[in-house]
């Protein structure tokens, strides 16, 4: 039987974030942050800045002309994308990690994490909502909850969720939950939380597969990314899975249009992941 | 820990007969994963050694409250499903209000509510939008049939994951309090809420006339006669106006012929189904 206090435990061991990073995401996910309030958290931390000057002059953007400032790099980055290559930079020793008990290999899951980023910062073109700043985060943070979890179960756990599945019919997420009383994305909440993230990246990583309780635009943003990033990351044996009509009505996305997206979010990959390895 | 087929059908039996809960044919794996670790804390080799033990007089072994409510799905959260709580919110507490208030009077039956999340949601709804309910006498009865969720219900004491669970950041900050990692109701909503033990499939206790049910995501676990039971002794516990609320994949329909159901956004409640007056 898993003890669901120490699994919690072990998630909160997680090294805590810079306080400066903590600090950027309040400002980012704030209505009222100016460019200037975000200027002087980066500017504040030497590594960030360089992350950022970086990020700002890779050829992803297309700079023609080298950015030296922070304040040019973080008008031409925007909050959402100075956001997420902050966490990017901060959590990306962590997140190329193994996850074995969900089949994935050293620097699997990080190629998925930042797949998932890309798709999400490609979707902000194709979706006619408008996503919320925290949402490349939420994207990119969306399976930490594996990285525990996957380092907490035993063969027995790993067979129980596998025959929930084979003998009950259950999909993955809700054998989870039935034999574990958690599933990865609650866990995951539970170290964006520690991480002292802001709510909407809680909420976003929490309801990745079930975007229809989180209530917010959010929760469907990251879960369809999460849905488009299987299909580019070329993580093996992934089967297609269609994502669902409330979904993105509620993104105001025709379905007619997500082939584009998918063309769209390809390309960008292998553009933007650049950016997150360099960041 | 392997179940034999004869044990799988034993406690398939145990607890159809003690809680009308229907395990289908493939569950097994859930039987051995849910009262494995119970025969082995309790010192037994094996679960089928465990299982004949309780074979031999399963109504009185200390094992068999156990078996029952390791068995019982405890499946809940706060705002489950939310829809249906606007509808009580927008709809449904302002018409039975309006109805109820020369006698100041509100009665709801939370069944079925396991740790306390949906009576305590509906306790927060009462005390966060209709404060003039503040010199009425409301009562929230919620009942489940395992003492070891009640007693959990009862302390009103989440874990962050349980929190997280639908319960929108102001009113965790509004309603609780940090207790070490956890976190407790406030005492003014925790004592709007009467919990109490009672079993569906059995006979039920004497229960006041309620305005509103809820019995959520219990009957799908039954098997139709025992909803029809429980749907048609439901009927005789709501007020004629009352409202019944039922989980999202569940229905009156084909089960009991004496419902209507009313549309309120995304949500669908049932209403006994009123005489004609004026009929010939």
């Amino acid at each position: 039987m898993v003890n669901l206090d120490e699994l919690i435990y072990r998630a909160r061991e997680l090294k805590p974030l810079p306080a400066s990073v903590v600090r950027l995401a309040a400002l980012v996910s704030s209505d009222e942050a100016s460019l200037d309030e975000i200027c002087d958290v980066i500017a504040y931390d030497q590594a960030l800045t360089l992350s950022i000057l970086r990020a700002a002059n890779s050829a992803a953007n297309g700079t023609a002309q080298r950015i030296k400032e922070v304040h040019e790099a973080v008008f031409r980055l925007g909050g959402a994308r100075v956001l997420s290559l902050t966490i990017s930079a901060n959590t990306s020793k962590l997140l190329k990690r193994d996850a074995r008990a969900y089949g994935l290999n050293e620097g699997e899951l990080w190629l998925h994490s930042v797949a998932a980023a890309t798709a999400a910062e490609t979707l902000s073109e194709f979706a006619r909502v408008s996503l919320p700043p925290e949402t490349f985060t939420a994207a990119l943070l969306h399976d930490v909850g594996k990285l525990v979890m996957s380092r907490f179960l035993d063969d027995n756990d790993l067979e129980k969720i596998h025959r929930a599945q084979t003998e009950g019919g259950l999909d993955p997420l809700a054998a989870e939950s039935e034999i574990l009383s958690v599933h990865h994305g609650e866990l995951g909440g539970i170290i964006a939380q520690h991480w002292q993230l802001p709510e909407r990246i809680v909420n976003g990583i929490i309801h990745h597969h079930t975007p229809e309780k989180g209530m917010d635009v959010i929760c469907d943003a990251v879960y369809l990314s999460n849905i488009i990033a299987k299909r580019i990351d070329k993580t093996p044996e992934q089967a297609v899975i269609e994502p669902s009509a409330d979904s993105l009505e509620r993104l105001e996305l025709k379905p007619a249009k997500i082939d584009a997206f998918v063309e769209s979010a390809k390309r960008n990959f292998e553009i933007i992941k650049a950016n997150y390895n360099a960041a | 820990m392997a179940l034999s087929e004869n044990n799988f059908k034993f406690i398939q039996d145990l607890a159809r007969e003690a809680a009308a809960i229907v395990l289908e044919p493939g569950k097994e794996y859930l039987v051995e994963t849910r009262l494995g670790p119970i025969a082995t804390q309790s010192g037994f080799k094996s679960l089928d050694d465990f299982i004949d033990q309780l074979r031999q007089n399963p109504k009185t072994t200390l094992f068999h409250d156990q078996v029952i409510d390791a068995m019982t799905t405890n499946e809940t959260s706060f705002f489950r499903d939310f829809h249906p709580f606007e509808a009580l919110r927008q709809h449904i507490l302002p018409r039975i209000i309006e109805q109820r208030a020369p006698l100041k009077r509100l009665n709801i039956w939370s069944a079925a509510s396991s740790t306390g999340q949906e009576a305590y949601t509906i306790a927060m709804i009462l005390r966060e939008h209709f404060p003039k309910l503040g010199d009425w006498n409301v009562s929230i009865v919620a009942t489940d049939l395992s003492p070891t969720v009640l007693a959990q219900a009862k302390l009103g004491l989440y874990s962050q994951l349980e929190v997280n669970r639908g319960l929108p950041a102001p009113l965790l900050m509004k309603y609780f309090t940090k207790v070490d990692a956890k976190w407790a109701i406030r005492d003014d909503v925790k004592k709007l809420v009467d919990f109490r033990q009672m079993n569906l499939a059995k006979p039920w206790p004497i229960l006041p006339l309620f305005d509103i049910i809820f019995i959520r995501n219990v009957m799908i676990y039954f098997d139709v006669d025992s909803k029809k039971s429980i749907l048609r002794r439901i009927r005789q516990c709501l007020q004629p106006q009352g409202t019944l609320f039922l989980g999202t994949a569940e229905t009156t329909m084909n089960i009991d012929p004496d419902w209507v159901n009313l549309v309120y956004g995304k949500a669908t409640v049932y209403q006994v189904k009123q005489p004609l007056l004026n009929a010939a």
